[in-house]
């Protein structure tokens, strides 16, 4: 069903809704590993609705005052539908409706609540018995039921990646996931969601006593791994054509080797690289490499320099994923300002939020509040319904699921957040949050709001007297 | 010779004259106050008079706020600006003594920097005096943290030895938190004993340091602020504060929530993250976001703290404090509880002196906002620290303009401008 979308251009459905893509190369949606796993996720029980009289950050730039009508888990259409029959309405007047938020930066489940115990209790962020981690996957160290989810999910969060660390250059797969507490991570996957693949530039990556030991080491450790990945794909290609070419029998980029397989997934389109890397020379660095090798679709993490190189970062359709307020924590973050997310944005880069701890997983829209006052305090034209963009429309493109979610238009999945107020107001909160038109939060029933197993019966948590 | 000492003695010993000016036209809002059309008046380092209007003495610099909300400077309740900068670099951090002898008699204000980017940005977000705490190192007590005053020029210590921190943390102590707190309570106990040369090393625990550091803990000078979230650690500090007899500041309280009577009762105050709701510890796992709302309800005096993982505990304290009580506001607390626990309940807290506020007599310690100052969007637009106006620019605002947009068709590059 969703395969003729597949074929698009992101270019063509973003210019559409968004009318501001300013990449000069065409990037593909990404189509899905051979090996990635199925899943297991089912929508909520759930009616079909009509939100009526709120307004609408659409997500694509455009707000309106108007409805949202809601069908089987999908959204069909945004204005005036009074006639709308066989639905739910919830009156919306005076509150505001967008897009459910997307996190592309977190480490739920693997950087576990309450992070008590030894390291290996609570922390399975990266696999850095080498410098590239290519062939493991963090979805495999997911506690799904982490508490942070339920409330990632109460702060308005429908959907968020799960990154590896940042200790090894190249370390792995990531999974993108519903914010749903469950028993298992296949029935949080987003369905047909692709995987995305990190790897890390900078002081993290470096290692004191073994490859790489330096950042220039750490690009010739990105070079092998490319390399790799090429080989690895001429050798597919050499046995799709039945004369071997290519193919080098025991090689490094053999088809049995599965980091090359996942280099070579990232080189083909099918895996988005989320690149944490802070500085402007270091992102630059990467960046020419990585496109050197034919990768197009690369989110730059943590990036707190990227504002010194955003037009660099707008013509080459890279996304950067930023901090409004944190610097200064090591040397590499020297540099951040508040501005960076707005400067970013006016050179016409594909700009976002994201949260990295779990604090912050509850406060994006905050996080995007406090980056468009700073940009219109320095005198840039950033209302509301453009910066709503960094947490929707924007980390949508970043992990490929720009055809899917992001905006508010007919065909979309309705993951919505109905707020009590302005969303950028420190004093609003989600009153519903709809994942794929089911209500998967609601402020006002406690039934309607998930809570982690952790939770469960711990006397801490009760109402005293 | 001796008269040019003099001379300067009664130099460095004036305050700065700084120039009288006149905010008009102010929303001022301060703790339960919202007031229009308010004329705030600044003279040396004080606020000379408020009032509806009024009198603006000649000469005056008039500064006109446009109707727009002025309050009190902001204040950290518990902060690192100025002892901890690159969090990466060895020498700029001071928070600390894992090894050596130093306990109790670690004296953090000595390890202030004047010049760190952390206290200029701090300056130009609107916060004016502030609580720095060492971090628990070599055992239960952390060391004495100092007050500050961020007035430009000056050396930001107001106050050293301001309190003493302790760690009811079983790591401290061999192993088991039982352990930190009886060791807390020996402390207090050694330092009752009055110095005495028949006491030989082997009497006490403690060294003679550590010893001389808690005597003004011991006589209720200085509260001694305990760091703790959970609930039993919490009922162990108000039992503490009964059995010596001393003032007592809980700093975390993620489970204060749940003691609130108890801790109204023995007036001690909790300063809470109103950020903290997630089971970050299992020390926290009752953390939730309405603790500040339900501490006020019971009467318990509360100041606030933001940390989100230590990222605000040194940059951004200003807008970090103002997301936290516009955080707790949406979470059932009152504006005016909210705007008092990030600017005059702090002092309050430490001190325990009611606070002054905006009113004749008060320190010109003053902020003209943007917005309403509890939505982290708004920022400083003016700010007052002794009377005098701060600079708003910092490295970051030079950042900011270096790279701004409209330079991007400049001839030279950045490193020019």
């Amino acid at each position: 069903m969703r395969v003729p979308f597949r074929q698009i251009a992101v270019c063509l459905t973003l210019a559409a809704t968004v009318g501001r893509l300013d990449a000069q190369e065409q990037v593909l949606r990404p189509q899905p590993m051979p090996d990635a796993p199925a899943s297991e996720y089912r929508p909520l029980p759930r009616q079909d609705t009509l939100l009526v009289g709120a307004t609408i950050l659409d997500g694509a730039g455009g707000r309106l005052i108007g409805d949202v009508l809601v069908r089987d888990g999908k959204i069909v259409s945004v204005g005036q539908f009074p006639e709308a029959q066989n639905v739910t309405r919830i009156d919306a007047t005076g509150r505001w409706i967008t897009p459910g938020l997307i996190d592309v930066h977190t480490h739920y489940g693997t950087f576990l609540l309450p992070q008590g115990g030894s390291r290996e209790d609570f922390s399975d962020v990266t696999e850095n018995s080498g410098p590239n981690a290519a062939d493991s996957w963090v979805e495999y160290a997911v506690r799904s039921s982490d508490p942070a989810f339920a409330y990632a999910l109460a702060g308005g969060v429908t959907t968020a990646q799960i990154l590896p660390g940042s200790a090894v250059i190249i370390s792995g797969r990531s999974v993108v996931v519903h914010t749903i507490p469950s028993p298992t991570l296949a029935q949080m996957r987003f369905p047909d969601a692709p995987q995305g693949l990190k790897m890390a530039c900078g002081t993290n990556a470096v290692e004191q006593s073994s490859f790489p030991t330096s950042r220039q080491g750490q690009i010739a450790g990105l070079r092998r791994a490319l390399r790799e990945g090429q080989e690895y794909i001429q050798a597919q290609s050499g046995a799709v054509d039945g004369k071997g070419k290519g193919r080098r029998r025991g090689g490094d980029g053999g088809p049995g080797n599965p980091r090359a397989a996942t280099i070579a997934g990232a080189i083909e389109g099918k895996l988005p690289v989320h690149l944490h890397c802070y500085r402007a020379d270091d992102i630059a660095n990467w960046i020419a490499v990585l496109q050197e090798y034919g990768i197009k679709r690369i989110t730059v993490h943590h990036a707190a320099e990227a504002y010194k190189i955003a037009p660099l970062l707008a013509k080459k359709g890279i996304c950067a994923a930023v901090w409004p307020d944190w610097w200064g924590f090591k040397r590499d973050a020297e540099d951040g300002i508040p501005e960076n997310a707005a400067f970013l944005d006016a050179a016409g880069a594909c700009t976002m939020m994201h949260s990295d701890i779990p604090v912050l997983g509850s406060l994006l829209n905050i996080e995007a509040a406090k980056a468009a006052a700073a940009g219109r305090r320095a005198g840039l034209d950033v209302p509301p319904e453009k910066a709503i963009r960094w947490i929707t429309s924007n980390p949508a493109r970043s992990l490929g699921l720009e055809d899917r979610l992001g905006t508010i238009a007919p065909g979309m999945n309705a993951d919505l957040v109905l707020w009590s107020g302005d969303p950028f107001s420190v004093l609003s909160k989600p009153d519903l949050v709809f994942i794929d038109g089911a209500i998967a939060y609601d402020r006002a029933n406690k039934s309607r709001q998930p809570t982690s197993d952790f939770e469960v019966g711990r006397p801490q948590r009760e109402r005293v007297e | 010779m001796r008269l040019l000492l003099l001379l300067l003695a009664i130099v460095i010993s004036t305050p700065v004259r700084a120039e009288t000016i006149a905010i008009t036209n102010a929303r001022l809002m301060d703790g339960d106050r919202d007031e229009p059309g308010m004329t705030i008046v600044l003279k040396d380092e004080r606020i000379l008079s408020v009032s509806r209007g009024g009198p603006i003495p000649s000469g005056a610099r008039i500064v006109d706020a446009a109707g727009r909300p002025v309050t009190p400077s902001l204040a950290a309740a518990a902060t690192q600006i100025g002892i901890v900068g690159i969090g990466s670099a060895e020498d700029t951090r001071d928070e600390a003594v894992t090894s050596g002898p130093a306990g109790a008699g670690f004296d953090i204000s000595r390890a202030v920097d004047a010049n760190d980017l952390t206290i200029q940005e701090a300056r130009a977000q609107g916060l004016a005096s502030a609580m720095i705490y060492p971090d628990a190192g070599n055992g239960v007590f952390a060391g004495k943290g100092a007050m500050l005053h961020l007035v430009p020029g000056r050396d930001p210590v107001s106050m050293a030895d301001a309190a003493m921190f302790a760690a009811p943390s079983g790591k401290k102590a061999g192993g088991s938190r039982a352990a930190a707190w009886t060791l807390i309570r020996n402390g207090l106990t050694e330092a009752r004993r009055p110095a005495s040369p028949a006491n030989g090393p082997r009497d006490d625990l403690l060294d003679p340091l550590d010893i001389e550091a808690l005597r003004p803990v011991a006589a209720g000078r200085i509260p001694l602020a305990i760091t703790a979230n959970r609930e039993s650690d919490i009922r162990q500090a108000i039992a503490l504060a009964k059995d010596y007899g001393i003032r007592v500041v809980v700093v975390g309280g993620a489970e204060a929530w749940r003691v609130a009577s108890a801790l109204a009762s023995s007036r001690i105050p909790v300063i809470i993250d109103p950020l903290d709701d997630l089971p970050f510890s299992y020390d926290a796992v009752g953390a939730r976001r309405d603790n500040a709302a339900i501490l006020a309800k019971a009467g318990v005096p509360i100041a606030f703290m933001v940390s989100a993982q230590g990222i605000y505990l040194s940059y951004d304290v200003g807008p970090a404090l103002r997301e936290g009580a516009g955080i707790a506001v949406a979470n059932g607390l009152s504006r005016g509880e909210a705007l008092r626990a990030i600017t005059t309940a702090p002092s309050q807290v430490w001190t325990g002196r009611p606070p002054s506020g905006l009113v004749a007599g008060a320190a010109a310690d003053l902020v003209v906002w943007d917005g309403d100052p509890l939505e982290p969007s708004s920022a400083p637009s003016r700010v007052f620290i002794a009377g005098r106006e701060v600079s708003p620019v910092t490295r970051q605002t030079l950042l900011r303009d270096r790279y701004h947009p409209s330079r991007s068709g400049d001839a030279l590059p950045p490193a020019y401008r």
